[in-house]
Parts: C-alpha cells; structure tokens; sequence
C-alpha cells in the first residue's frame, strides 16, 4: 500500500495495480483546445510569471510559484505524495521512468517549465498518428522537470520533439524497432552557450546537465507519452546506451566550418535543433597521419563495417570529428562538403561481400555484383564538430534503418 | 508538507480499437491478408493460405503487401482488403 493519494478522483489511498486503471478518467481538462505551437504565444495566466531560471530546490518544494498568480490547471493526474523519495517511488513503481531517479513534476515546477517556453498546457507540440498520440506542452514539461532539466532548457526540447514528430522521422518504427535506435540531438547556435552546453570533453557523454538532461526528456516522453515502454511499444532486441540520452552541442566557437544547421537552411545566429536516429557510435581512432583522405579512410572503414555487419542501406549518417582531425582538415584547406563528397565515393560495399561476415544466404538474393553505397548523396552525411581538444578519435554514427528515418533540423523558438 | 505531482502518460486520442467479433466459420469466408513487408512473411502467408484454404474452406484470400514494415498501411491498401470477413495482419519480424 503505498501512501500517495490521487486527487482529482477518488481520494481513497490505492494500491499500485489501480493507478492506471484511475488516471484515464482522471482528467481536470480546463485548456481543451488545441493550438499549434507559434512559439510566441503565451497563456492569458501566465502573462505575467516568472520567467527566471529555477533552482533545484526552488523545484523540488515550489515556494515560489506557488504564489504565481495564474498557475494553470493541467490535464494531467494529480497524486499527493509525501516527498521526492515517495515521488520517485510512485515513478519507479509505475514504470514511468527510464529506471533512474526522477525529479518530482509538481504542478508548481510544470508550470515554470512552461512559462520558460511561452506555452500554454495543451498547445500541441507534435502528433504520432500510429499510437494517435497529441504530445502535449504539458507532457513535455513534465518529461523535462523530471529528467532533471532547467526551465531554460525546454525550449531545446520542445524543438527536438518537434523535430522527431515530422513525418520523415518516422517516430512510431523507430521507436518500436527490434533494431534498437536512439534519437541522436545535435545543439548549435547561441543557446548551447546560454545553457552551458558541453561540445569538447567527453562529448558523446556525460559532462554537462543540459546534454544529459535535455536527451533523457526525450527518452521519458517516448516513454509516457508514446508507450515507448521496453517489451510493450518499445521492442528493441539490444538498445544502446544512447536511449537514456544522446545529446550533443556543435563546438562552433573552435571550429573552421559551418554549423550543422546553417548547412541544414537555418540563418546563421539561429539556435536549432537536428535529429537522427542513430545505431550506437563506432569510434575510430587515427593519430598517424596529417593526410584529410587517409583519416576520412578510417571513418569509411568504420561505415562499411556497418553496413557489412548491421545494414547495408544507404541514410543519414553523422560524423562526429574532433579538433585534433579538424585541424588537419583546416590545415588541407577541407571543408564540411569536401568531407561529404569524398566519403560519398569511398563508404561503399560490393552486395558479395556479405559473404565475408556470415551473410551467405541473403548475399546470393540479388546481384552479388551490386555496389552499395552508404549515402544516397553526399548531403546525406551529417558532419558535426565536437569533441576535447586532443585525441584522434572520431564517431560514426549509423542510421536506424537505411533511409527509413531521415535526419530534420527545427529552428529553435526564442 | 506533500508534494502534488502530475501524471507523465498521455492517452490515445479518440475511441480504443476492439477487436472485432470472430467469425462463427471460415467457411466460404474471404480473408485480407497484410504483408508487413517483412523477409520472412510472404513465405509464411502462403503457408497459411494454403492452410485456411485446404483445412478451413476459405474462398477468397486478398493479400497485400505494405510498401514499408516501418509505417501504417496506406490508405488505399486498407480500403482493398476492407470487404473482407476477416483480415490477418503481419506485425513483427
């Protein structure tokens, strides 16, 4: 018996097996319609909040917005509990959460979460027509409080997730494949800075709260949101540690090249968004040359192993390039697209060679004689800076499943 | 002090599916039958075609053949197979 109360139903205390059986009906809904996103508007109450950063503990027990006048009435559930160990408890229990602690969504934090985008609860940030899901502000708040993000960070979020809600992302298969992928973020413009964003050391991986907080609200989304529950929507055979978060920040300030998103048609000085979803990172390594050919042979090598051993269909791939190979880059006079380009022609495999990794009965399916490349063009190839400022290590970052989900940049809302 | 904490899930929008009634007998009966565009499915649906056929006495067998396992099937394909007294949908691999 747990001693958290639901109280926009019955009051009575509950056991855990009831709780999914009450939320359904427990909807208060009091901003029923549905309004797209503009990025601008702002609910009536919320005019006048609070827009300033919230601190952790400001969160944890809403002092302050408490008092907030307006603080909007949400469509979610809402259960009482004692303290942010029960909260996690009920989270943990119910399955909401990606197995790691979580930080209490109470209203008052929810709130404050929205206000820092300029949403109203039930503005729509995206539809997935499959579950016939409508992702709401409201949701994507709650994801975001609890996978321990600032406020100011939820502007970053909401554009990823509108970003996966575009047809092309494929949301729905790439969230239930057995082919188990991860939406892979890439930051760039003046908000990475703003935030604190982490684009150099450990760049794939845990250095910074806004990369590691801003790519698991997206994994509790899919969650909560889609189902995207392992073994129910989720049926990923293996995963990879990318799915509790993969975000990264582009390093501009330390790199010859342009962003990402401004190569992607997003204006120079516009924050933005891009997302892919991506099989593991293979890292390469090579140290021993100033040659930009003689490295890129490495990343290729990289790529057509995976298209031997994983999927040999052409997509997206991402390249995440260090400084210490940036520089030979530079020094060469090579530019992001000079990169696509030569990649374009090398990163390709002959059908036959199937048969060298295990693949015999499929490789003689179709003409052994057939070459395969790994990108439809060499805009397929998305190339990002980032990573410490030694060390010849670069990424590779496979598409999901050939060209089935393809890669889409979101500018991001002011 | 208690906290107030709000329900992450989100419901899907419109009426829950229901699985249609079973037929009383295959007898005579047409049958839709969706490909989910899998290697393994089309092998495995002549399989069962034969079987609803030879052991079950199904007339008719309208199979079709999703464009792409990963998204819904298209439109039109449902419309095809929508006269149909009962469908079989491949799902998974």
């Amino acid at each position: 018996m747990t001693s958290c109360r639901v109280l926009n139903g019955d009051a009575r205390p509950f056991e855990h097996a009831e709780l999914n059986r009450r939320v359904a009906s427990g909807f208060n809904n009091t901003w029923a319609s549905k309004k797209k996103v503009t990025g601008t508007r702002r609910p009536p109450e919320m005019r006048d909040g609070v827009a300033k950063p919230a601190t952790v503990r400001q969160l944890l027990n809403g002092g302050i917005i408490r008092n907030m006048p307006g603080t909007p009435k949400f469509a979610s559930a809402v259960y009482e509990v004692a303290d942010t160990l029960e909260a996690n408890e009920l989270y943990q229990r119910n399955g909401w959460t990606d197995g790691l602690p979580i930080i209490p969504p109470t209203e008052e934090a929810v709130a404050r979460f929205l206000a820092a985008s300029t949403l109203a609860p039930a503005d729509e940030i995206g539809v997935e027509p499959v579950r016939r899901r409508s992702i709401t502000a409201e949701k994507v708040a709650i994801a975001a409080v609890m996978a321990g993000c600032l406020p100011e960070y939820m502007p970053v979020v909401v554009a990823a997730i509108k970003a996966m809600c575009q047809p092309e992302y494929a949301l729905h298969g790439s969230t239930a494949s057995t082919g188990g992928s991860a939406p892979f973020i890439v930051v760039n413009g003046p908000i990475r800075l703003a935030i604190g964003m982490n684009a150099t050391h450990n760049a794939l991986a845990n250095a910074s709260r806004a990369n590691a907080t801003i790519g698991r609200s997206v994994r509790l989304m899919l969650i909560n949101v889609l189902g995207g529950v392992p073994g129910q929507l989720d049926r990923s055979t293996l995963g990879h540690p990318g799915k509790f978060t993969f975000c990264v920040a582009e390093d501009e300030e330390d790199s010859p090249w342009l962003p990402l998103s401004v190569e992607r048609g997003v204006p120079a000085g516009q924050s933005a968004v891009t997302v892919l979803q991506v099989e593991s990172p293979h890292q390469i390594m090579n140290e021993w040359t100033h040659e930009p050919k003689e490295i890129l042979d490495t990343y290729a090598a990289a790529i057509r192993g995976n298209m031997l051993t994983y999927s040999i269909w052409e997509g997206n791939y991402a390249f995440v390039i260090p400084r210490q190979h940036r520089e030979i880059f530079a020094a060469a006079g090579w530019t992001k697209q000079n990169i696509r380009e030569y990649i374009f022609e090398v990163a390709r495999v002959k059908r036959g060679e199937w048969r060298s990794v295990g693949k015999t009965t499929v490789a003689g399916r179709k003409d052994e004689e057939k070459i395969h490349r790994a990108l439809r063009s060499p805009d397929d190839l998305l190339v990002v800076a980032a990573g410490g400022p030694a060390g010849g290590f670069g990424a590779i970052l496979p598409p999901w499943y050939g060209k089935k989900s393809l890669a889409v940049t979101v500018p991001i809302a002011a | 002090m208690t906290l107030r904490v709000l329900d992450p899930r989100q419901s899907a929008q419109g009426e829950a599916l229901r699985m249609a009634p079973p037929l009383a007998s295959l007898n005579g009966a047409v049958v839709g039958m969706i490909d989910n565009a899998k290697i393994g499915t089309e092998r495995l649906f002549d399989f069962v075609e034969e079987i609803l056929r030879r052991e079950h006495g199904v007339r008719e067998c309208i199979r079709r053949r999703k464009p792409d396992a990963s998204r819904p099937v298209p439109q039109p394909m449902l419309m095809e197979v929508s006269g149909a007294d009962a469908v079989l949908s491949g799902i998974g691999d």
